[in-house]
């Protein structure tokens, strides 16, 4: 479960497998500038300074340039993290405008990083048995 | 009578599955003629139910945005006279035949000075409209999603709308009915313009930005209430609506803008008044764009002027 933290402020947000980047920001109460949300627009590019992600459909070469396909630029409607990545905002920072779906999406990171540490510990015990 | 009409609007998307899914069952509009041209890209055509001729919607996949704009004349002298006015302005013209585009006739082609491709022909496949023409019922019982009756119009951008309305006013026999411009003053400049050919509020409008690009275009709709119905529909399909519902200060027309699967906009429009070529034209200065625009928000979303596909 990939998260995506937002440099230089510093939140974490937990997404779901096959999730984009601006799908997972808004599910998580937050906003920032976008435009068509459909891969169209190029106004929700973003720069993705750690981690490395895929795009779910097809990129107009009118949107991401060969040069952007490289650079880290990020069209946050279409990108799905492979991992987990850091993000910087192009355009003024995210606004928190639901704070409600804030906590859900920290509580979800949560009780995922905690199943992942049992799933941890228990593997190793079952290795120390053998 | 020149240009009666937008004939259709052609344009790209990335994905053609999910812009039929959009176009068809969403919109409403009828399949009448699928491709593969030489080059290898899918096209899917067209028409709504109170279109007659084949198609007024063409898709291509590979990239978005618009490929070209296909216009209507009354009658087959008007290609020649147009060719020869776009030739005085300046613009190289081609001639296209029979079936370079699917069903639609003879005609020219020439790249407008905004660097839009605009066809022009006479002749185009009669389907007739899904009601017929024999004692027709209102509407088709069995529409599909919002169910529109036409294409009405389109957007587009230059970085020289004030050409734009010089050359459409003397190329196509234009004639705005609404601009935008800098100040009040004789030599102002036009920042965008609303044109027409007939009756109808606008055909083509021109916003300063980019060469080439499109703002969105248009499906007509009859009022208000299907202006209304069309954004539920949105929202039951998860379609990104951009604006609206509300009202153009501008036109007069009610709006609502929305992205197709690809992110090009369109527009579901209704209304505006009835346009008149002696009927002194609107000005709009920049301080009331916003309500020119959007008349109920009263300011201009972050998205208006810079999202373009």
């Amino acid at each position: 479960m990939p998260t995506v933290t937002i440099h230089p402020t510093g939140e974490v947000i937990f997404l779901d497998p096959e999730e984009t980047v601006l799908s997972g920001l808004y599910k998580a109460g937050y906003a920032y500038t976008v435009g068509c949300r459909r891969g169209g627009c190029g106004i929700c590019k973003v720069d993705c300074r750690e981690g490395t992600f895929v795009y779910n459909r097809p990129i107009a070469d009118s949107v991401i340039s060969d040069e952007e396909r490289t650079d880290g630029t990020c069209l946050s409607c279409r990108a799905v993290p492979e991992g987990d990545i850091t993000i910087e905002m192009r355009d003024g920072d995210v606004r928190l405008v639901n704070k409600f779906l804030r906590d859900i999406n920290e509580r979800a990171r949560q009780r995922a990083e905690a199943l992942a540490r049992a799933q941890a510990d228990l593997a190793s015990a079952t290795t120390s048995k053998e | 009578m020149g240009v009666m009409r937008l004939g259709y609007a052609h344009v790209r998307v990335t994905d053609m599955a999910e812009a039929k899914n959009h176009y068809a069952n969403t919109m409403g509009l009828y399949e009448t003629h699928s491709d593969v041209t030489a080059e290898g890209a899918k096209r899917t055509f067209y028409k709504a139910w109170d279109e007659w001729d084949h198609h007024s919607v063409v898709l291509e996949e590979g990239g978005v945005g618009v490929v070209k704009y296909g216009w209507k004349v009354q009658y087959e002298s008007d290609i020649d006279e147009i060719e020869a006015k776009a030739q005085a302005f300046g613009v190289t013209v081609e001639r296209m035949s029979r079936g370079e585009n699917p069903e639609i006739g003879d005609g020219i082609r020439f790249t407008t000075p905004s660097d839009h491709v605009f066809e022009v022909y006479h002749q185009a496949t009669l389907i007739g409209t899904e009601v017929g023409t024999h004692n027709p019922d209102s509407f088709p019982r069995h529409l599909v999603g919002v169910g529109v009756p036409a294409l009405d119009h389109s957007l587009i951008t230059a970085e020289d709308p004030g050409l734009m309305d010089r050359f459409l006013t003397e190329v196509f026999d234009f004639y705005a009915t609404e601009r935008v411009q800098t100040t009040l003053d004789d030599d102002a400049e036009i920042i965008a313009t609303w044109m027409t050919s007939n009756n109808q509020i606008h055909q083509l409008a021109v916003l300063a930005g980019p060469q080439g690009k499109l703002h969105h275009f248009a499906f007509r709709l009859g009022d208000w209430s299907e202006v209304g119905r069309a954004a539920d529909l949105f929202s039951m399909d998860d379609v990104p609506i951009d604006v609206g519902p509300t009202r153009h200060g501008i036109t007069r027309g009610q709006t609502v803008y929305f992205f197709d699967p690809s992110g090009n906009r369109n527009e579901v429009f209704a209304g505006g008044y009835l346009a008149y070529p002696d009927r002194p034209t609107n000005v709009w200065t920049p301080e009331k764009l916003g309500k020119g625009v959007f008349y109920h928000a009263r300011e201009l979303n972050d998205a208006f002027t810079s999202v373009l596909t």
